[in-house]
């Protein structure tokens, strides 16, 4: 317990030395802003630069609900650019330490491996949740400002739903970087993943059912609709089963030593 | 504290890197691991400190398994890679908390630790400046700073500059005398150094396991080597008549005396050199030095 509350500070110091503190919610909150102004703004745009010529505007576009512009922040932005630039963010998070021999050396000390993964899991768990509210929050304010309010229960339970999305994507990077020793293929095969899992959500209910990706979907339902799908409940402990998988498999991939390759 | 290493394999996919291997190692001693490049040292080291599993045997501490007692364990990687962003402090910091040294503690002895080995002026730069001789003390800080019962180093000097190590050579000399040491080198004149006892490894086996006196006694060939001066060229002749000398050969200005016993003889030979007045240059025992008698092992074998 003590080692974990050591690691982890650990991780926030260099975090604030490498300014991640600062340029991850930086990133989300940009990235949240973009869809309601963008929303707002594009027919505006479109005809200030277009000149009109053959270009209709669907005057549904403007005239969306606030929740469907929150829900698509987090659809069109954070399910994409914003799950890479986490996905990148943490490639490194066991792998570097693997690569110059710090986690061997960390291990020679008395110190459980599930402190270490710990360590690593809550404190860039915390930051990328940190930074997806922080964007969220944003995404939200322009929304209630630029459409209409979104009730805010509805927003903190969307919000809820995807931080729940949010740990899975941490914990599979996690355990990427536990397992490969190069970072562009640790990128590449979370990134594929990820997004491969958010891109086939809707086809299938069984696989929806299974997918950790439907806790976006419900959280997207919540901000569109109101209600919340039956299935959410098993759709999130399953995710939940998913996400101890990982952490089970990043465990006894570094117990079993299976990191050094000498 | 006793370190028992009990039959232990380890191979690497076909080849095997360390065979059959034990070794026991009592309290207050320090052990030089030598051997070629590729011999299984640092193969060996790394299961010691538990960072690699043996495929086979195990390795005890004090009769329980290394994986429980890393408290015990101080270890210097080869090449100690530690945090770029963390000062020295920082990292000691790190380090002790992490083998559960209080805080408060930590604070008094980093300082001490640091003074001790020459780091106390740079304690708050950070280890990314680091030369790798600064880098190696810093590694032997880390190492101390726990006081554990055995120190485990891989090639603590091998990889630095004449200056560098000398430090690290008399840092280790130092702590010699307050906990047991275990080293691998392949530079012979270090471990002569600083080892009293050595292990020789080569392809994974020990071929020998010896007191460094016992070594150069068990090689030498009762031969006592005597410098003298041009004008007592004659005492050779007299020496000859002796009993117990066997034979004598003359080189330029040395005499090579073969006696029947060094322990014996060597001091009426000198005492009759003495007694005939004989200018004495050098009067030594003829050994091979440790590296012949390496070579002599690694290669044969």
């Amino acid at each position: 317990m003590k080692n974990l509350i050591v690691l982890i500070k650990k991780e926030y110091v260099q975090m604030l030395r490498d300014f991640k503190v600062i340029w991850l919610p930086i990133v989300f909150i940009f990235l949240g802003a973009t869809q309601p102004i963008l929303t707002h703004y594009l027919p505006a745009i479109l005809k200030a630069l277009g000149g009109s010529q053959g270009i209709t505007i669907d005057p549904s576009m403007t005239a969306q609900k606030g929740g469907e512009v929150l829900a698509s922040t987090l659809g069109s932005q954070f399910d994409q650019l914003g799950l890479m630039v986490l996905a990148i963010s943490m490639m490194g998070v066991i792998q570097t330490d693997k690569a110059n021999g710090m986690l061997a050396f960390i291990l020679t000390r008395p110190v459980a491996v599930p402190s270490y993964i710990g360590g690593k899991m809550v404190s860039h768990y915390l930051i990328a949740a940190f930074s997806v509210t922080i964007g969220y929050f944003t995404s939200y304010l322009y929304v209630n400002y630029l459409f209409t309010a979104v009730p805010f229960s509805q927003m903190i339970t969307g919000l809820i739903f995807y931080l729940i999305w949010t740990l899975f994507i941490v914990s599979f990077t996690t355990m990427t970087s536990a397992i490969f020793q190069s970072q562009g293929i640790i990128a590449l095969i979370s990134i594929v993943f990820l997004i491969g899992c958010r891109v086939i959500v809707g086809l299938n209910p069984i696989v929806d059912q299974l997918n950790p990706a439907s806790m976006s979907k419900h959280a997207m339902e919540k901000l569109m609709t109101g209600l919340v799908d039956s299935n959410a409940v098993g759709n999130l402990l399953l995710t939940f089963v998913w996400i101890l998988l990982t952490l089970f498999i990043t465990n006894y991939w570094i117990s079993n030593k299976k990191f050094s390759h000498e | 504290m006793k370190l028992e290493i009990i039959n232990v394999t380890k191979s690497f996919k076909e080849k095997i890197v360390v065979n059959n291997f034990s070794l026991e190692l009592k309290s207050g001693e320090c052990v030089g691991l030598i051997g070629p490049n590729g011999a299984g040292k640092s193969t060996l080291i790394k299961m010691i400190s538990d960072i690699i599993d043996p495929n086979a045997g195990e390795v005890l501490l004090n009769g329980k398994k290394i994986s429980k007692m890393k408290r015990e364990i101080g270890y210097l990687p080869q090449y100690p890679n530690f945090f770029y962003w963390m000062t020295a402090r920082e990292t000691l910091m790190f380090m002790g908390q992490l083998s559960g040294v209080k805080k408060e503690v930590l604070t008094n002895s980093i300082t001490e630790i640091l003074t001790k080995v020459g780091l106390k002026a740079e304690e708050n730069s950070k280890v990314g400046t680091f030369s790798g001789g600064m880098k190696q003390r810093l590694g032997i800080a880390q190492a101390l700073l726990h006081k554990p019962s055995l120190i485990v180093m891989d090639e603590p000097v091998s990889a630095l500059d004449p200056i560098g190590r000398r430090e690290v050579l008399s840092l280790i000399e130092e702590i010699k005398k307050d906990t047991t040491i275990l080293l691998s080198t392949h530079i012979l004149s270090d471990a002569e150094e600083i080892c009293e006892r050595f292990v020789i490894m080569k392809d994974g086996t020990k071929i020998e396991d010896t007191k460094i006196t016992d070594l150069l006694n068990r090689n030498s060939e009762n031969k006592l080597i005597v410098e003298i001066t041009a004008k007592d060229r004659k005492w050779v002749d007299t020496i000859k008549k002796l009993p117990y000398v066997e034979d004598i050969e003359v080189v330029g200005l040395k005499v090579k005396v073969k006696v029947e016993s060094i322990e014996e003889n060597k001091a009426l030979l000198l005492q009759n050199a003495l007694e005939h007045k004989v200018d004495i240059v050098k009067f030594e025992i003829n050994n091979d030095n440790l590296e012949e008698i390496f070579l002599k092992l690694v290669v044969q074998k």
